[in-house]
Order: C-alpha cells, then structure tokens, then sequence
C-alpha cells in the first residue's frame, strides 16, 4: 500500500482496451516499481497478453493513461517501446534454429560490418553479470528449452531495457530449469531494473515476486504484496467464478437431483458394477521430451461425477486427448467399462461407449462449415447411409428431434453450425455424446468454457441426468466453483499429476486451491 | 456461377454475368493485338483458330476428345479437393495410366476378348495404375507427412520418364528394331482394343470416350453432394482433427482421395491411347494433365464447372495449334494469349465471388 518514495517505473491508470465488442481490458490501475519482480497472475483470456501488448506498443489503449519513467507512455510500435527501454520475451521464441546464439542476437541490432568477436564478448559479459552461462557459438536448434530461453533474455539485456516483460516464461521449462530462471529475475530486479513476470502457475514465482496482482476477465481482481499475501486467496481470485446467482442455481438443481434422486434410485437407476473408466498410470510425454502427464491413476464409477480440478496447462489438454482416442500415452493403461482403449482410435473409444466433449470446440469437436445436423451426427453418418448416398431428410429430421431435447437453438437443422452461439454449438456436441449407444463413461473438458449462465447451466443439467442414468462421468475444468457444485470428489491435477483428492464441498475450497497453486505438497 | 448470379439484384448480376465475359473478349482482344505486333496476318489468324477448333469434323472431335480428357483430370482434381488435397500429379498419372494400357493391349490374348473385354481391360489396367500411382502420394503423406503438392509432382516426372524408357527399351514396350530408322514408339494397338467411334462418320475422331466422361462427371457430382463418402471427405478437409475424433479414419480418406485423383488420370491415360493415339511414344501426354490442373481449379469445386472449363480449354487448345500451322502464329504466342485468357477467367471468378460476398 504505502510505496516506496520513488515513484513507479510504470504507472498503469484505469488502462482499457475494447475489440470490437469483447472488452478485452477494463480499468486496470497498477504501479510497478524499478528493481522488482512484478507477477503479473491470471488463467488463459483473462488479458494478461493485452496487457503486455499495451506496454509494449502493439495495440493503443481504448482507456486510461499508462507513464513510463517520468513521461506519459503512449508507444506506437513494439520498435518505439524497445528504443525507449522496454523489452519483452515472448513464449515463442523468434530465433532462427540453424544460426548459431551470437548469429541470432545480431539480426536486427548489428549494422554494417558484423563483428562477430565483440558480439560474442558482450553476450558473455551479460550472461556474467546476472549468472549464468550461455556459449554464444552454439547452434540456436541444438540447445534446451531453457538455453534458448536465456537466449532471448540476453537478446532482451543487449538493449539494456529499463523494464523487462516476461511472458509465460515457466510454461516451456522443464521444472528443473525455472529456478535458474528466477535467479535470472532476481538479478535483473537487483540491477536496478523492473521485471513483470506473467504466469497462471503462482507456485512456481511466489519465491522470485515482489508484488503481484491477479487479472480476470479483463479486470483487475486482487493486488498483493507477496510477503503477506495468502496464496489460497490469490488462486482463488484468478480462477474463481463470480456469478453468484449461477452458484446458487448449481447448488440447488444439486440438491434438487439428489431427492430426486433417492426418492426414485431403488427401481431406476441402473448401477453397473465395476468402474466405467480406469486411468491406469498414463503417462504422456511431449515431442521435446518433457512430462506432460505422470502416473495419472484415476478410476470413475458408474454414476458418478469426478471433478478433475487445475490451472491450465497442468496436463488437462495431453489427458484429454488421451482418453479421446487422439493421442497415444507414453505408457500407462486405460479402460472404458471392460474395454482396454489403452492404443485405440477414436472411433474405438466411441465404440465402446466413450463419450468426448473436448476442450478445445473448434478445432476438436466439430466441423464449423458444415451444418448443425451434420455436426450433431457426424460420428453416427452410418445409420443415414443407404447405397452409400445420405439420406439427408431422415438425418435432418433426427437432428431437429435432438435439437429440441437438447435444446439447441438455431434457424434449422442444415444451417451452418459457425452460425450458433458458443453456447448452442456446446449444447450439440453434448447432445451427440450423450445420445451414444451404449453410454460408459462420459469425458467433458472445459465443457461452459465461454458459456453464458443459461448454457452453463444446461450443459450441466444435462450431465447430471447423465450421471443418473449410470453414466460415469469425468469433468476436467478450471472453474473450481462449478466443479464443487456438480462433482462427488474432486481430485487435482497438478504439472502432471494428481497431487490430491477431496470430497466436493465448499469447505474443502481452501484446500483444493493450495493444491491446484502447487502448495503443501 | 450463374447458380451465385440469380442471388443478386438485377444491376449486380448484370455485372456480374459479364465480368467473365468481358474478361475473356478483353483478353482475346489483347492476343489478336500481340499477333498483329508481331506482323502475323490478323483476320488469318482467326480463320486457323475458327477452323481448328470447330471448321471440320475433325477438327470438332479433336476438341471434344481433347475436352474429355481435360474433363477427366478436372474431376479427380476436384474429388481430392474436397478432401483440402492438391494433386498436380495429373500429367505423370495420365502417363502410367497410357504404359498400362498400352502394355496390356499389346499382350496377345487380350485382342482376342469377346464382349468388349478386349476395350475394358486395358482401360482397367490404366485406371488402376494411375490409383497406385496417385495412392503413393496418400500413402507417403499420411506416413510421413510429405506434402501432396511435391509428392504428386516429383511422381508425375518419374512416370514421364518411365514412358520415355518403354519406349526407347524393346525389352518394354518399343516396337521390333528393324532397322536405324525405327522410331522409340511401341507398336500399335490391335484394332480390337480401340474405343469404338461414336458417328459413322471416319473423318471424326469422336469416341466412346465421351460418354464414359459424361457418366464418370454424373457419379463425381453425386458422390461430392450425395453421398456420406463425400461428406466424410469433406469434413475431413474443413477439420482433420474432428473429423479422426469423430471416428473417420482420416488416414484412408486421404489416400483413397489421392488413389481416385490418380485412377481419373491413369482413365485418361487409357483413354488417349486406345481412343486416339494407338501407340505409345514420350511425351504423348502432352501437357493434358496440367491443363486438366487449371480447369480443376477454376471449376471451384463444381462438376458442371469442370465440363464447362474443359470444354472451353478443348477448343481453345485445338484453334492455338490450327493458328501455329496454318497462320505461323509462333507457339509460344499462343501459350501466351491462352495465359492471358486463364488469368482473365480466374480474376473475374474471384470478382463475382467478392461481388457477392459484399452482398451478404
């Protein structure tokens, strides 16, 4: 609260940027001073990368004023931003694989005759400085993650820059390399410089921050001092959901559905013995060789609903294209009912009664240029294919059927599926998952992710009733309150692996936080 | 185009319907003006390029035998790509399809064949080759991601010079040396593997072939819009991902696509051999597979466009050789003036469409 005397480095005051309708930044008021490390904290789309794209001068605040040193800070281009000291290492890096590191650093800042030695002096001089060792004749594509991350960074303290941004830094590193990383930070801090670090993964920074402040959706929700700041609360302010009235309604349906439940259980629901989907120490490793997913062991019985809590990028997207049927596991086992689909394809998991709501809609569930009734029955052509023809009045006339149960609202059956809301276009793909025959088990990642109430609301109902039906369901989300509110238990996916398991109950709030920010473990 | 055309107002679709047009008389127009620069006779000219493609019986059958061809190449094309492929493997897959052809026709007991047997089986073996050779490029793209572009490409070269070395080679296919002056060609096909004529007239070179193209052309525009393979193709294009995690086995889509591509080419192949040429020489595929190419291409995706693209190329094509001949119009003037005539169709196709996307 009390800063410091000096005044900030960067002023940010009621900072606002508009895209079209989205309102991508709203009133954020923020001050980071020189020779700290600044963490900047918040999930996917909350507008952290807007943010750095103001500083920098990629885009023009719509609102608010922004100063910089003692001058209003007003950058046209990412070129002035650097020029007056300001510099940013992006999560993709844009260094050419096949030059060698001092090669790298001098396109772009070397002019005339290259000067190769002296470059190469330099860049051991700065790697000296803040700590660490970088050979500047290696070959850029031959190096580690975290080599060519030093790379950038040392690229960045060439201009030496009064301000160093940081995106996502710890989401390329292998857990091995990110305190080598924050030693870096520290260092720089230290020199006298300011460093904003952005990160979802506030367990991995709390050693290096000063100060951090947490965005969502576009506003700033929570502004601590690291030293006292309780990191529970932090998470829970970056993931946390605030539309009471939503937790109200999930809350209640809950209870509702569970004296419905009871009162009708004995004769109806079917309850199958066994588990209708056993995770079996599946492990997952991307192309550079790092664990994605490790040892994850989970089973679900049928009938009930697991929560799968944790900040993105904790290996939710590799465990879901997994169990998709899209994605071979490094090793492990997994099942479905009795059926083993550890190698299997797609439409095995199908087949065997997998039901898939992917997280990432567009680019896994459905097919945007084609009609809602194609995409309501893409995985099910066969049964409207007579003499290889489709028959598409009957497939027509089945999606409209559907569309009414699962309420799905658009102009017809054969309009274009881009042309239905988020939340509709959800409701179809859950509408097609769920009408498998037979059921097993039911895998829904991220399924209101950009919803509004009503659908969120709709789309869980209907996972319910699935569940009461015996349907065994995994529910793979970052929004902790909604999982609390639909779930049994609720485990937590933590780099990788499950780290702990707690019933779904508002009291175990705190608990499961800490988990999913990577404490107590 | 006419079909987008009705959807506009009146003054849009005017302009619409004669962009193309205006198009195409505008580049015309610049060809006659690089032919009199050039010190040709002008009205000469004309008359070569008339006469050429419509003057004579021949000449008329030429230009449909040509179109057909060109029709052909122009529906595998489209077929893949709707599944988003791109094979320009036409020329190399004409070529297998004319080796495979020729080699079974030349086999003694295949003339000898009642029931049209002697016709269909060589026209098989060449649809079949070009598959195998346009299911190479699927095979090694969905194994090891090579891009279809390259891969048909690289393939069609391979198959133009394994024409060349049949007929250079009589272990292959070149007819008995008898003396120095024997020509690289094999011998020529028994009569009774020829495509049957389809009017008595002997001066035109009209042939069943036609038929095939316009039955083949029918069954690609049911496949594209009617069936459930040419949805699955479809949505294999728009969104490979959904479409695997939909359960498509995205893998054989993609080869099956590339192997109908190639099984078109290898037909035109057969076709041009047993239809016109009647013997194997290098190079007889003369540059039909990249003509087909552009027609594809401009149809847009439609079965309709492809006929009327080939069609238009067919003529074209016989008039451009007639104006060489006849006029003295150098070749390479002529490639140019149909150069023009292409950019000229292509632009105002992408005129109309824009026209009517600020329409919406």
């Amino acid at each position: 609260m009390a800063q410091s005397a000096s005044p900030p480095l960067l002023a940010l005051d009621g900072l606002g940027k508009r895209f079209g309708s989205l309102q991508a930044l709203e009133g954020v008021t923020l001050d980071v001073q020189a020779g700290t490390v600044h963490c900047l904290l918040g999930e996917n789309g909350a507008g952290k990368s807007t943010l750095c794209n103001l500083i920098f001068g990629v885009y023009a605040p719509s609102a608010g004023q922004m100063r910089f040193g003692e001058r209003p800070w007003l950058p046209s281009s990412p070129a002035e931003a650097l020029e007056q000291g300001i510099a940013m290492v992006h999560q993709h890096f844009s260094l050419v694989p096949r030059m060698t590191v001092v090669e790298n650093l001098m396109l772009g800042q070397a002019k005339g005759i290259l000067k190769r030695r002296e470059f190469g002096d330099r860049i051991r001089d700065i790697a000296d400085r803040f700590g660490f060792v970088l050979d500047p004749d290696a070959v850029v594509g031959e190096l580690s993650v975290g080599e060519r991350q030093r790379s950038e960074i040392v690229k960045c303290l060439m201009r030496d820059p009064k301000l160093l941004v940081l995106d996502e830094p710890t989401a390329v590193l292998p857990p091995g390399e990110i305190g080598a990383l924050l030693d870096i930070c520290r260092r720089v801090a230290d020199s006298g410089r300011a460093v904003i670090l952005v990160t979802h993964k506030l367990a991995e920074i709390a050693k290096v921050a000063d100060s951090v402040a947490v965005l969502r959706t576009g506003r700033l929700v929570a502004k601590a001092d690291m030293k006292t700041a309780d990191m529970g609360a932090l998470v829970h302010a970056m993931v946390g959901r605030e539309v009471k009235p939503l937790d109200v309604a999930l809350s209640d349906s809950k209870e509702a559905d569970s004296k419905e439940g009871d009162s009708t259980d004995a004769g109806a629901a079917p309850v199958r013995p066994g588990f209708a989907l056993v995770c079996d120490g599946l492990c997952v490793q991307d192309r550079h060789g790092a664990t994605r997913l490790d040892n994850f062991t989970l089973e679900v019985r049928p009938g009930e609903i697991v929560g799968l809590a944790g900040v993105e990028g904790n290996g939710q997207s590799e465990l879901g294209m997994v169990l998709a049927g899209l994605l071979a596991p490094t090793e492990g086992r997994y099942f479905i009912g009795e059926t083993e689909l550890t190698h299997a394809s797609a439409a095995a998991v199908t087949a065997a009664g997998g039901g898939i709501v992917p997280e990432d809609r567009h680019a896994v569930a459905c097919v945007t240029a084609m009609s809602v009734a194609e995409n309501m029955y893409l995985n099910k052509l066969d049964r409207f294919t007579r003499f290889g023809l489709l028959q598409r009045r009957a497939l027509n006339e089945a999606a409209a059927v559907q569309m009414k149960e699962f309420d799905v609202r658009a102009a017809g059956p054969d309009v274009a599926f881009s042309g239905l809301s988020g939340g509709n276009q959800q409701k179809a793909v859950l509408g097609r998952e769920l009408t498998l025959d037979p059921l097993v088990a039911l895998i829904a990642a991220q399924p209101t992710r950009g919803l509004d109430v009503s659908a969120v609301e709709a789309v869980y109902r209907q996972i319910r009733a699935a569940a009461r039906r015996g349907v065994g369901v995994l529910l793979i989300s970052s929004e902790l309150d909604e999982l609390i509110a639909v779930a049994d238990r609720i485990a937590v996916l933590y780099r990788g692996r499950l780290v702990g398991e707690r019933p779904a109950e508002m009291g175990e709030r705190g608990a499961i936080g800490a988990l999913m920010s990577g404490q107590g473990i | 185009m006419t079909a987008l055309a009705l959807q506009m107002p009146d003054r849009r679709r005017l302009l619409a319907m004669s962009i193309p047009f205006l198009a195409v008389v505008g580049s015309m127009v610049i060809g006659l003006l690089l032919i009199a620069a050039s010190g040709k006779s002008v009205p000469d000219s004309i008359e070569a390029f008339l006469d050429g493609a419509f003057g004579t019986a021949f000449a008329f059958g030429a230009s449909i035998n040509r179109a057909v061809s060109l029709s052909l190449i122009g529906l595998g094309f489209i077929l893949a790509a709707r599944a988003n492929l791109t094979n320009v493997g036409g020329e190399g897959q004409i070529a297998v399809g004319g080796i495979a052809a020729t080699a079974l026709a030349l086999w003694p007991p295949i003339a000898g064949l009642p029931l049209g047997l002697a016709v269909i089986l060589p026209l098989l073996a060449g649809t079949l080759a070009g598959a195998f050779w346009g299911g190479i490029a699927g095979v090694m793209k969905v194994r090891f991601g090579t891009n279809e572009v390259i891969s048909t490409l690289l393939l069609g070269f391979v198959a133009l010079l394994m024409v060349y070395w049949c007929v250079q080679s009589t272990a292959l296919l070149r007819q008995p040396q008898t003396s120095s002056s024997t020509l690289p060609e094999s011998l020529p096909i028994p009569d009774s593997t020829k495509l049957a004529g389809l009017t008595d007239d002997p001066e035109s070179p009209l042939h069943i072939g036609l038929i095939l193209c316009l039955v083949l052309a029918l069954a690609t525009a049911i496949v594209l819009q009617r069936s459930t393979f040419g949805l699955r193709l479809r949505a294999i294009g728009l969104n490979e991902l959904a479409a695997r995690r939909a359960g498509m086995p995205g893998s054989i889509l993609l080869v099956v696509a590339l192997g109908i591509a190639g099984a078109f080419g290898g037909l035109t192949g057969a076709i041009m051999l047993q239809g016109e040429q009647f013997y194997l020489k290098a190079g007889f595929s003369s540059g039909y597979g990249f003509d087909g190419l552009v027609v594809g291409l401009l149809s847009r995706g439609s079965t309709l466009g492809v006929l009327a693209g080939a069609l238009f190329f067919g003529f074209l094509r016989s008039g451009g050789i007639s104006m060489e001949i006849m006029a003295g119009v150098p070749s390479a003037l002529t490639l140019v003036i149909q150069g023009l005539i292409v950019i000229a169709v292509a632009g105002s196709v992408i005129l109309v469409e824009k026209l009517q996307g600020g329409q919406r």
